[in-house]
């Protein structure tokens, strides 16, 4: 892929929103395809090992000069879980963007094969995913592509 | 606005992914979700139809090609990108478009 995220968006139509699933952690990925992307979200859950993906993603993902930067908290199922997301952002200097709680309607949809969204598209799951696409959508009003090729 | 969503194997990044992806098609904006793990399974995230899914072509690789300007190598299309997503987007549901990669090479990681 590589490169090709980059020339996506601009390439066709400047509004478009490209969404990139990655693989498993941004380490091992050139340069050259993260450069050009607006925002990062890191999703992470309320325990160490995945916290610590976070911790090592963040920097780099600093250094590469993208504009933003969010930790997302996922199934988060008590205050303490969001405590030690919470915790761990603020130690890190990651901005903890939205929480998603914990949300059995994903293992159902999951079971039958369905998206979430049509399993259940009010589900706690996607009303904090909502918070999400207004971060997005605040950040594409306010700077644009800002991509300098 | 490009957005990449990463995270450990198993964080949920992929239901996140096709979620914020469905949302903001909802709200209007066209979306092209982008399938970049060597394992992908966005397309039935996002809800699409097995027999839309067993439709679908990877992006092959050469669609980059790498440039040397000076000391930089960068990557950069080999073909038009409206001939590329032509090619290989495919709809999903609420209007999002489709395309998945093909797996990255670093055989050596993992």
């Amino acid at each position: 892929m590589r490169g090709l995220l980059g020339e996506l968006a601009t390439g066709t139509n400047g509004e478009t929103m490209t969404i990139t699933d990655m693989e498993a952690s941004i380490e091992h990925m050139s340069r050259a395809t993260i450069r050009h992307v607006d925002a990062m979200l890191m999703v992470t859950e309320p325990y160490f090992r995945s916290l610590e993906t976070v911790g090592r993603m963040a920097p780099l993902a600093q250094e590469l000069g993208i504009e933003h930067i969010w930790a997302v908290a996922n199934k988060v199922r008590s205050p303490r879980d969001e405590e030690i997301i919470r915790s761990y952002c603020a130690e890190h200097g990651v901005e903890l963007g939205v929480v998603v709680p914990w949300d059995e309607a994903i293992q159902e949809a999951d079971r039958e094969g369905r998206a979430l969204m049509d399993y259940d598209p009010a589900a706690p799951a996607v009303v904090a995913v909502g918070g999400i696409a207004d971060l997005v959508e605040g950040k594409a009003g306010s700077n644009g592509r800002g991509d300098q090729g | 606005m490009k957005v990449a969503v990463a995270g450990k194997g198993g964080s949920g990044k992929t239901t996140i992914s096709a979620t914020l992806s469905r949302l903001l098609a909802r709200r209007g904006h066209p979306v092209m979700a982008v399938d970049g793990d060597p394992n992908p399974n966005l397309g039935v995230a996002l809800g699409m139809s097995r027999d839309r899914l067993e439709k679908m072509v990877r992006v092959p690789k050469d669609v980059m090609e790498m440039k040397e300007e000076g000391d930089v190598r960068r990557l950069v299309m080999a073909r038009p990108i409206e001939e590329v997503t032509a090619e290989y987007a495919m709809p999903a549901p609420d209007g999002v478009d489709l395309m998945v990669m093909t797996g990255v090479d670093h055989a050596g990681a993992g």
